[in-house]
């Protein structure tokens, strides 16, 4: 059990510096992109304001002419303290205010929508294997991979105006309705379930293939293998078989791409998010982009940054009990 | 016999209930979902839904001061109101908190008068002092003044409740504009502030029309009226209400569907996509009050640095084509002294007269290009003295679909007269750092707005905001300064004689047809669409008392205090 600890620790030192790495990276390529902040939000007022405002704007939002390295020591300080800054879009909003209401949203849809495509397509994708050549098998994958081939905003868009504009069955945007208070109450919940049906029906169709071809694919091998045959003969219940044997080591692979699928989820459906107004961490990347809010832009990828290296290390924690051979 | 059941298990309830339990659930939500819309509908007057911003969740903020516009729209122009409001389709100020000004000591000093009987929305009168406040507050706090008002004000001192004292250190009459147009503030409320510049404000205490915030999540707010407010019987609207459309497209699918009562967006093809879904309600009204749209070019490079060419390249665009193609028939050309029907009484009559440089006359800019010494190469390009061919970019922002397909016209127009140019699109910062620091060929841009031309022609030609080629200008992108310009803003600065500002606004206009220092394309039109299903008397073409897009804050309040429910 020792060594799975200094396993557990080695890795977790690796992502220490992996996080430095990309926090520092986060700090510096944000301002090598041409123009300041100040100068976007004057020119978005195009021509309205005068030429004299920029000496306010830099004043208001703190823009110094301090060397890039005396800055980039104060952002290192400021990070340890949870400091993330004020958004400059969003002025005077603090990032990590602005970051946290469009996380939890996130985490919803692009959660859900994975943690659904993750296991229904594992599912499918074992059943497909043990009956190969039945009409799931021939049926469900060539149909999966041709949604799939979709790119997610078209499909998203596709739904949006059938569903949406045209029989007006769910609704064209937003995460709940005017009708509801968000908070803890049912309504509440029912009409973000709802609202969140449609984007995540897309996301679902478009990945579920993956998921459903790679377990299959894995399976298959297993199901090739020599203890396969043996807990055949031993006559164990075929149940058994699928599930305890081949399925438990056909999906190591499949549960390393849902470590890092699980990462990327905070970087938000961006498309999908954009195409149903839904107030999501994808859409707050593009807007801090655009206006070249560094703070914000720093705080989301730092967000991005954290949750692909954290969910990789619980990855590794579960393959560690999922595969023995790494407890070595 | 255990694999059999099996596969029935797997192939026909798997399948089977996936599809029973989706189809139960789609049905029990579309239920539930209208269940909830029809309850919703039975509440209360019907709200006024304003389309303006575009974001994808709304935040808090309420303060009228900070420079950035990440205040709620609303902010400047219906919660907190200004001394005069201009109105840009009568060009006349009028009197809003103040009822008059006057100036004195040779235009060293601003008397106003502070309207009586306002009282703030907590009850408490509104007085000269909050005027005074208002304003020292912005000279402790550079970051409050963007429009750079303690640069020429000496002191603002209230002398009783209702008279304000403007002193100031220069004369600088286009000054009054700034201070007219700033919003007031209540000083019994913001002196126990401790950081203006980063207060959110979140429940505004002000004179305007709107003033209670009734609900505020991130994808709707809703805004009451003012219960003290001084205009008897006014507003007529009850509430109003704001949804956050992260987009244009999202904003005009609400538009077209009817769920928008008045917006401010660029709808191609509005006549059919709009208009045509319901014409009896749907209505838009562009006026033209905005400034001009330019195609810069920078006169550092050799060749756009001669006067003759860009008047040349001026006569080779056909203006016509770009409005039809690139503007759906919106707006109209230029005219020659780039002064949009807004501002169409100041225009001279010389300089519109010596403009003939903005007609389409390829023939005439053929023969100007040959005469200024560029002759056509073997491949039909001018060359420069040193043999290379004429090449130039034409920056555009990336996705501004509009002006692309104008940058295109150009670029064929430009061909013909033997100019190869090519149409490059960047992301906006990247755009607009290149055109700032003069690091372009050829860019299509707006020009600076104002009740007067002075600021249009003072960014356009003056030498007070040049900067040398590689450092950001915040206007004059194209590099261009003239002495004389610069002594008339000057003097322009000084007077408050009618006809002497007329004067000089007609040299301006002068030296600006004579030396071209940007070539004007088409008015900028003011985008304003309105829905008369639930509430009627906005400004149209017939009842112009305002301008009706929303998006010319203080403006807007002319509106908001009009608009009543059907």
């Amino acid at each position: 059990m020792s060594t799975s600890i200094q396993y557990l620790l080695r890795r977790l030192g690796f992502y220490a510096i992996a996080a430095w790495a990309a926090l520092t990276l986060n700090f510096f390529i944000p301002r090598m992109m041409p123009g300041d902040p100040a100068s976007i939000i004057f020119a978005r007022f195009r021509g309205k304001l005068n030429p004299e405002a920029m000496v306010a704007l830099r004043e208001t939002f703190g823009l110094t002419d301090e060397p890039l390295l005396g800055q980039y020591f104060t952002y290192l300080k400021n990070l340890l303290s949870g400091d993330l800054g004020i958004s400059i879009a969003y002025f005077p909003q603090p990032v990590t205010e602005i970051i946290s209401t469009a996380l939890l949203w996130t985490i919803f849809l692009a959660g859900t929508s994975l943690i659904i495509s993750f296991s229904l397509g594992t599912l499918l994708g074992t059943l497909a294997a043990w009956k190969r050549g039945g009409r799931l098998d021939s049926f469900l994958p060539p149909a999966l991979a041709f949604f799939g081939a979709f790119p997610y905003f078209w499909l998203a868009m596709v739904a949006l105006f059938t569903f949406g504009f045209g029989l007006g069955w769910f609704p064209l945007r937003h995460a709940y309705g005017d009708a509801v208070t968000p908070g803890f109450n049912l309504p509440f919940m029912i009409d973000a379930i709802y609202h969140a049906f449609l984007p995540a029906l897309t996301m679902v169709m478009v990945s579920l293939g993956g998921w459903m071809l790679s377990m299959r694919n894995t399976m298959i091998t297993t199901l090739g293998a020599d203890y396969i045959t043996f807990a055949r003969a031993k006559g164990l219940p075929s149940k058994m078989v699928m599930l305890k044997y081949a399925a438990r080591n056909a999906i190591l692979p499949n549960f390393t791409g849902f470590g890092m699928a699980l990462g990327f989820v905070l970087s938000g459906a961006l498309l999908t998010e954009i195409i149903f107004s839904y107030p999501g961490q994808g859409y707050l990347l593009l807007e801090a982009v655009r206006a070249q809010d560094f703070p914000l832009m720093q705080g989301l990828f730092m967000t991005i940054t954290l949750a692909v290296l954290g969910a990789n290390w619980l990855v590794d924690i579960a393959i560690l009990f999922l595969d023995p051979r790494t407890r070595r | 016999m255990k694999d059999k059941t099996f596969k029935m298990f797997s192939f026909h309830c798997v399948h089977q209930y996936i599809l029973k339990l989706s189809s139960a659930v789609l049905i029990c939500f579309i239920l539930i979902f209208n269940n909830c819309v029809q309850h919703e509908k039975t509440t209360g007057s019907p709200p006024f839904v304003i389309s303006q911003e575009q974001v994808s969740s709304f935040v808090r903020n309420f303060n009228p001061l900070i420079p950035s516009g990440s205040s709620r729209w609303p902010t400047v122009s219906g919660i907190y109101e200004p001394l005069f409001i201009y109105n840009s389709m009568t060009g006349i100020y009028v009197p809003w908190l103040a009822t008059g000004y006057e100036w004195k000591d040779g235009n060293l000093q601003l008397d106003v008068t502070i309207r009586e009987n306002v009282t703030w929305s907590d009850g408490q009168p509104f007085t000269a002092y909050d005027v005074s406040y208002t304003f020292n507050l912005k000279k402790t706090n550079a970051a409050l003044d963007p429009r750079a008002s303690w640069g020429y004000l000496k002191s603002v001192e209230a002398i009783n409740d209702h008279l304000v004292r403007f002193k100031f250190l220069r004369i600088f009459v286009p000054g009054l504009h700034a201070l007219t147009e700033q919003s007031i503030i209540p000083k019994h409320i913001w002196e126990n502030i401790d950081d203006p510049v980063k207060f959110t404000n979140p429940n505004p205490v002000a004179t305007g029309p709107f003033t209670e915030i009734l609900r505020f999540d991130h994808q709707i707010w809703e805004l009451g009226r003012n219960p003290h407010y001084w205009q008897e019987g006014k507003p007529a609207v009850e509430r109003l209400r704001f949804y956050a459309y992260p987009t244009n497209e999202q904003a005009t699918i609400a538009l077209i569907n009817g769920e928008v009562d008045w917006a401010g967006n660029f709808i191609p093809a509005i006549d059919r996509v709009f208009v045509g879904r319901d014409p009896e309600n749907h209505h838009y009204w562009f006026p033209r009050v905005g400034g001009s749209i330019f195609l810069y070019v920078n006169t550092t490079k050799q060749f756009l640095d001669q006067v003759e060419v860009r008047k040349a390249i001026s006569l080779a665009i056909n203006r016509e084509l770009i409005v039809r193609v690139a503007m759906y028939d919106y707006t109209i050309p230029a005219h020659p002294t780039a002064l949009a029907d807004g501002l169409a009484p100041w225009r001279s009559p010389t300089a519109t007269e010596n403009g003939d440089w903005v007609e389409y006359d390829i023939e005439r800019a053929n023969e100007m290009l040959d005469n200024a010494g560029f002759k056509k190469g073997p491949n039909g390009i001018r060359l420069l003295p040193d043999g290379k061919e004429l090449f130039f970019d034409i920056s555009i922002v990336s996705g501004w679909s509009d002006w692309i397909r104008a940058a295109q016209v150009i670029s064929q127009n430009l061909k013909l007269v033997g100019i190869n140019t090519r149409v490059k699109t960047r992301d906006f910062g990247a755009w607009l750092s290149s055109m700032q620091n003069g690091e372009f060929d050829m860019g299509i841009a707006w020009t600076e707005k104002g009740p007067t031309p002075y600021r249009l022609y003072r960014g356009l030609m003056s030498s007070e905001f040049l900067k040398p080629v590689g450092e950001t200008a915040e206007v004059n992108w194209h590099r261009f300064a003239s002495d004389e310009v610069d002594s008339l803003c000057v003097a322009f600065e000084k007077t408050s004689d009618k006809e002497e500002i007329k004067q000089i606004i007609y040299r301006m206009q002068e030296i600006f047809v004579d030396n071209a220092p940007a070539i004007p394309l088409f008015a900028e039109p003011s985008w304003g669409q309105y829905n008369t299903k639930r509430f009627t008397n906005f400004p149209t073409e017939k009842n112009p008392y305002a301008q009706i897009s929303p998006n010319y804050p203080p403006e807007n309040l002319l509106v908001l205090v009009n608009v009543e429910p059907k």
